[in-house]
């Protein structure tokens, strides 16, 4: 797209594609891998029960005390203030600016990796929930009773945070007008976007109630807390307490709607990491066509990465529902609702795993300017130094390419073998016995083989 | 049956995996149409070689040839060449160097290739794309 009148990259250094050779070892280990996990002795489901251990009351208790609670929130609600204000106020440089760097990489890569990790760590700084829950006590200490809310209209279920998740990239990677690993949008407009979010999300919670609107329309909280369910803590009846890793996410897409985000993160991912590489003659095709109805160049950029980005939704949503198909024609089937929503959970490994794949060596080159000259100097125009740190740079010497090949090729196989895992566990509860459970697997043996082969795949073509 | 199935099955897979390995290959090999390799950098001729540098002419803010290819093993040296007919700034991003070039003059790039990556080098004061650079590992 070098029509286009392109910002600076917010990152500097792009990736090499991951080499032939690696690609194919990849692929033969995911294989391998895959036989052997279905051919094992695993006949009795081992994610269906939390496995809940309280910790220590005390400590529960303090965590989760309302001081401790307001405190988070006003952690939060300040960098969520911080972030728009460099936007607005700071310089149009993209990789100057706190803005860009703290929403879309710092936030928005790094919570679904600590929050697989640990659990929901997003929701206690959440800062429209925090605004949301003020207002809340603050009408009821008024008032005397509490706020009254419409009921959410329990179809829609998470299909707001789908389209939600859709629209952020859409924003980040479509409307700024660049495209591979950097974020094209310059800061001014993330921060207006931000503010216009802010008053979406905080009437949607004065409809709703703000605890319904984050379990599922608010985006950040459903993704990041899809993500959280993989995570060692959680909180239940108001303790805080551990779980069997990956055992709280079976009961996650419980909710309608709870595919689709998992789809909507998969197909995002991948249409970011192929809309230099693997569709860039496609597009190219596309955009000539679309460019002959007499748009501009801009509009037709948009319209074109637009078609493919839904193109690559409807993609990875029939791959899925292909495989459920398939594993209703297995004797003993559930209905295929039940499949559809039952299986969903299968794909959050897969998704986190798209995720550290595309992003890792952009998360570690770009965090450094966040906790360098972005924290010393968040506005970009050199007029403060905070930490004294605002001379410094990126060092792109820290990872050698074999070190993000690696990586990348390791998080995809290792996604692959966490989602069949939880498939096969998933479908031993849900067949009467093993040999039809297993039968049914080799349906999603098949998807998750084509997700992770496509995911390597995207890697190891060019993305220059 | 069972059986049967599990090897039909891998065979369709591993069929499918070698399929795709070869069209990450052919991506690969189809990749590398770079209009400039310079091979002679690899032996350092210190200031008497006579090598050919690749040059990128601008005029009037946009390179005449479309953005310039080049690509080089880490270790090797990056030297190009940017000629323009107006004032500009040339930024090559990643090693973070900065030239000027006068209106009518031209400036060298010579530095050693050791990031591994794609970088770009664009005008700066136009944000315009003149090279991208490749090192390889």
């Amino acid at each position: 797209m070098s029509f286009l009148p392109l910002a600076h990259a917010l990152v500097a250094r792009q990736d090499l594609p991951v080499p032939a050779w690696l690609f194919a070892w990849g692929a033969s280990i995911v294989l391998i891998v895959s036989f052997f996990a279905l051919a094992a002795g695993w006949r009795k489901p081992r994610f269906e029960q939390l496995h809940w251990r309280p910790l220590a009351a005390g400590l529960s208790r303090s965590l989760l005390s309302t001081p401790m609670q307001a405190l988070c929130g006003l952690v939060g609600v300040f960098l969520f203030g911080v972030a728009v204000y460099a936007g607005l106020h700071g310089t149009e440089a993209p990789d100057r600016n706190l803005a860009l760097t703290f929403f879309f990489v710092t936030c928005w890569l790094g919570f679904p990796v600590v929050s697989a990790i640990l659990g929901d760590v997003f929701r206690p700084f959440n800062p429209w929930r925090a605004v949301g829950r003020l207002a809340g006590s603050g009408f009821r200490a008024i008032a005397g009773e509490r706020s009254a809310h419409l009921t959410y209209p329990e179809r829609l279920g998470r299909w707001p945070a789908a389209i939600g998740l859709l629209a952020v990239v859409w924003l980040e990677t479509i409307y700024g007008g660049s495209g591979g690993v950097a974020v094209g949008l310059d800061p001014h407009a993330a921060a207006e976007a931000a503010l216009v979010y802010s008053g979406y999300t905080l009437a949607m919670m004065a409809l709703f109630g703000v605890e319904e609107w984050c379990e599922r329309g608010e985006v950040f909280s459903v993704y990041f807390g899809m993500f959280s369910r993989l995570g060692y803590f959680g909180v239940s009846d108001g303790r805080l307490g551990r779980r069997r890793p990956l055992a709280a996410a079976g009961r996650w897409a419980t909710i309608p709607g709870s595919a689709a985000v998992v789809i909507a993160s998969i197909a995002s991912t991948s249409f970011d990491g192929a809309q230099e590489g693997a569709f860039k003659d496609a597009i190219e095709t596309v955009t000539e066509w679309v460019a002959e109805l007499g748009a501009s160049s801009l509009t037709t950029a948009r319209l074109t990465d637009t078609i493919f980005m839904l193109l690559c939704f409807a993609g990875v949503g029939l791959v899925y529902l292909l495989g459920v198909r398939g594993m209703r024609t297995v004797r003993n089937a559930p209905p295929l609702a039940t499949l559809r929503d039952g299986f969903a959970h299968t794909l959050i490994p897969i998704a986190l795993a798209y995720l550290v794949a595309h992003y890792f060596s952009l998360f570690v080159f770009q965090e450094q300017a966040q906790f360098t000259y972005l924290l010393s100097d968040p506005l970009g125009t050199a007029s403060t130094d905070l930490f004294g740190t605002a001379s410094s740079g990126i060092d792109f010497k820290v990872l050698s390419s074999t070190a993000i090949w690696y990586v990348q090729v390791a998080a995809l196989v290792g996604g692959h073998v966490l989602g069949l895992t939880l498939a096969h566990d998933r479908a031993l509860a849900y067949w009467p016995n093993y040999r039809q459970a297993t039968r049914s697997q080799y349906w999603m043996l098949a998807v998750m083989v084509t997700f992770t082969c496509f995911g390597l795949y995207l890697l190891s073509v060019s993305n220059a | 049956m069972s059986n049967v199935k599990k090897i039909a099955l891998s065979l369709a897979a591993a069929a499918l995996v070698l399929g795709l390995a070869a069209c990450g290959g052919n991506g690969g090999s189809n990749e590398t149409t770079t209009t400039a390799r310079t091979p002679e950098s690899a032996q350092e001729g210190g200031k008497g070689a006579k090598e050919k540098v690749p040059t990128i002419v601008v005029r009037n803010d946009e390179p005449v040839d479309g953005i310039e290819r080049l690509e080089y093993n880490a270790g090797e040296t990056i030297r190009f060449k940017v000629e323009s007919d107006k004032a500009e700034e040339v930024h090559l991003h990643g090693y973070d160097v900065m030239k000027d070039i006068p209106a009518g003059g031209s400036v060298t790039f010579d530095l050693p290739a050791e990031i591994e990556g794609i970088f770009e080098a664009e005008l700066e004061g136009v944000g315009v794309q003149i090279a991208e650079i490749r090192v390889n590992p």
